[in-house]
């Protein structure tokens, strides 16, 4: 028995056994998505040409898109986006920096998770947002403050998402380099910080959306611009499609960051989504 | 012949950590390994022969008696051993090329010498042109034989298999086996492969060794007198089919005393 005839007949078996990934559905589901959120679209936009015409409180689809376009001609959007922007940019990036360290020492540490779980757990069920005037009157109205109420949303996602990452870490995989011979910071970077990333990166989608309802309540406690002080000024003077386009620019902002941590996720671990769907789906060997 | 492995008196017990109490999983099992030998061990279920695996690679303690390879005692595990993990446990994140070059990069050997030397071990196993696959790509089979390519490409001393075709369904594990005893008679490395199917223990052995109902001992070593190369078809010749019968008489035993002493059906 020769060394090529081996590999030749182990290359054949190995193919026969190989089934390439299949992934139908995807396109369809899209699709009928586009197709869902359309016909919602349109089914609002004729109701108001047909009942409504002229509201205080309610606008359409092409008055929105007509306010959005005009507001951003005359230049007023931007000041708006950008407050927004720096408070939501500066209290997401520290929750990121500081939940990501503190969920992952809760998580290998005992002591310190004793110390930390109850303060944890009790700040998570806090309504947090309950906290904003308070917040306002300590820091004042500025970009600190702001900043700290988004912090305040956004970063108990990332502790929580970050500690049941590092605690799901699968053990067989861990003995798998400690069988080789791998040290405990081998461990550390060729096992758990890829085994725990998908869920770390699922906290801060989840936080995304937490730290822009703390850039909108933060804003409404006093500001002089923003996306949630606009949605609360125009509100004030009756002109909803004012409001509505700000609402709008605070989802595209949330969706916009949540599609490219999703993108981040599927980029650092291409592996993950694909995990997910064989356990869902039950269809492994 | 000086023994390869040699294993003296090992006894182990595991400590539940709520109650004081202990069990007992080996009671002196001593056990030798000859060079170049393709040694399996079958036993009942639940006697504890992953965990033996284990105490061997060093990956968990035991409390009396000694384990020697080549002469020196094993504390920690280590490239002297290679291990193949009942569930393939390939690291999901790594392609094959990655996965097999683990254990050369733990060593911190240059990776382009480590590169050749894990292509060379995945053409081996018949995986040539799936290097970039990652392993959710492959089947139950090749993800097995990546397995065994990580372990092969350390050079070690010794090969470690706890049950790894125990997934397979029964036609691939067929072909894994007959491919491992053609990729074994190339070097002929000394190999320890635990397995619950006697039928495969016989197969691919030159010894079997069988293991009591916990508290383990080794019950008997048999000594395998099918010649080589094997050949699927030996599976149904009278000698294999003895040696069989002798085997499962002995497991047999000790699964009903298991179910005297404990009074139930465990399993």
């Amino acid at each position: 028995m020769t060394a090529t005839e081996v590999t030749a007949a182990g290359k054949r078996a190995a193919r026969e056994e190989f089934a390439p990934e299949a992934r139908p559905g995807r396109v369809r589901s899209q699709v009928l998505g586009a197709l869902s959120l359309a016909a919602g679209l349109v089914a609002w936009q004729l109701a108001y040409d047909l009942f409504i015409q002229r509201s205080l409180f309610i606008s359409s689809p092409t008055k929105i898109v007509a306010t959005f376009w005009r507001l951003l001609k005359e230049g007023e959007l931007y000041p708006h986006i950008w407050a927004s922007g720096a408070e939501f940019a500066y209290g997401y990036v520290l929750s990121v920096v500081v939940g990501i360290p503190l969920g992952f020492f809760m998580a290998t540490n005992r002591k310190i998770n004793h110390y930390l779980d109850p303060w944890v757990a009790a700040l998570y069920a806090t309504p947090r947002i309950a906290l904003a005037p308070l917040v306002v009157i300590w820091f004042g109205i500025g970009l600190f403050s702001k900043s700290l109420i988004v912090f305040l949303g956004a970063v108990f996602y990332i502790i929580l998402n970050t500690y049941t990452g590092i605690r799901g870490v699968r053990e067989n995989l861990i003995e798998v380099v400690k069988a080789f011979g791998g040290s405990r910071i081998q461990v550390f970077f060729k096992v758990m910080v890829p085994d725990a990333i998908p869920a770390i990166i699922t906290g801060m989608r989840l936080a995304v959306g937490r730290g822009i309802i703390g850039v909108v309540v933060a804003e409404w406690f006093g500001a002089t611009a923003g996306l949630g002080y606009m949605v609360y000024y125009y509100s004030q003077v009756f002109q909803p499609s004012e409001v509505l386009v700000g609402i709008g620019l605070l989802t595209a902002i949330g969706y916009v960051s949540f599609y490219l941590l999703e993108r981040l996720q599927q980029w650092i671990s291409p592996w993950y989504q694909i995990q997910i769907e064989r356990e869902l789906g039950g269809t492994h060997e | 012949m000086t023994p390869r492995l040699q294993v003296r008196g090992l006894r182990k017990w595991f400590y539940s950590q709520r109650s004081e109490r202990r069990l007992q999983v080996f009671d002196e099992i001593t056990l030798e390994v000859l060079p170049s030998e393709f040694l399996t061990i079958v036993g009942p279920s639940g006697c504890g022969k992953t965990t033996l695996l284990r105490v061997l690679d060093g990956l968990i303690p035991y409390e009396e008696g000694e384990i020697l390879l080549d002469g020196h005692s094993v504390v920690k595990p280590g490239a002297d051993k290679g291990f193949v993990f009942q569930d393939s446990s390939l690291l999901p994140w790594r392609t094959v090329m990655d996965n097999v070059i683990l254990g050369l990069e733990l060593q911190r050997i240059p990776r382009r010498d480590a590169r050749q030397r894990a292509l060379q071990h995945i053409e081996l196993v018949g995986l040539k042109g799936f290097e970039d696959h990652y392993p959710y790509e492959l089947s139950g089979g090749m993800q097995q034989r990546v397995n065994l390519a990580r372990a092969l490409v350390v050079d070690p001393a010794i090969l470690l298999m706890d049950e790894p075709f125990a997934s397979l369904d029964a036609q691939t594990r067929e072909i894994m086996q007959a491919e491992l005893l053609k990729l074994w008679a190339q070097d002929r490395k000394t190999v320890l492969f635990v397995t619950h199917q006697i039928e495969e223990a016989i197969f691919l052995a030159d010894r079997v060794a069988v293991l009591t109902a916990r508290p383990s001992r080794v019950r008997e070593v048999v000594e395998i007198k099918l010649p080589r190369p094997r050949r699927l078809e030996m599976k149904r010749t009278p000698e294999f089919l003895d040696h069989a019968d002798h085997i499962w008489r002995m497991i047999q035993e000790e699964v009903y005393r298991t179910m005297a002493r404990t009074g139930h059906d465990r399993d």
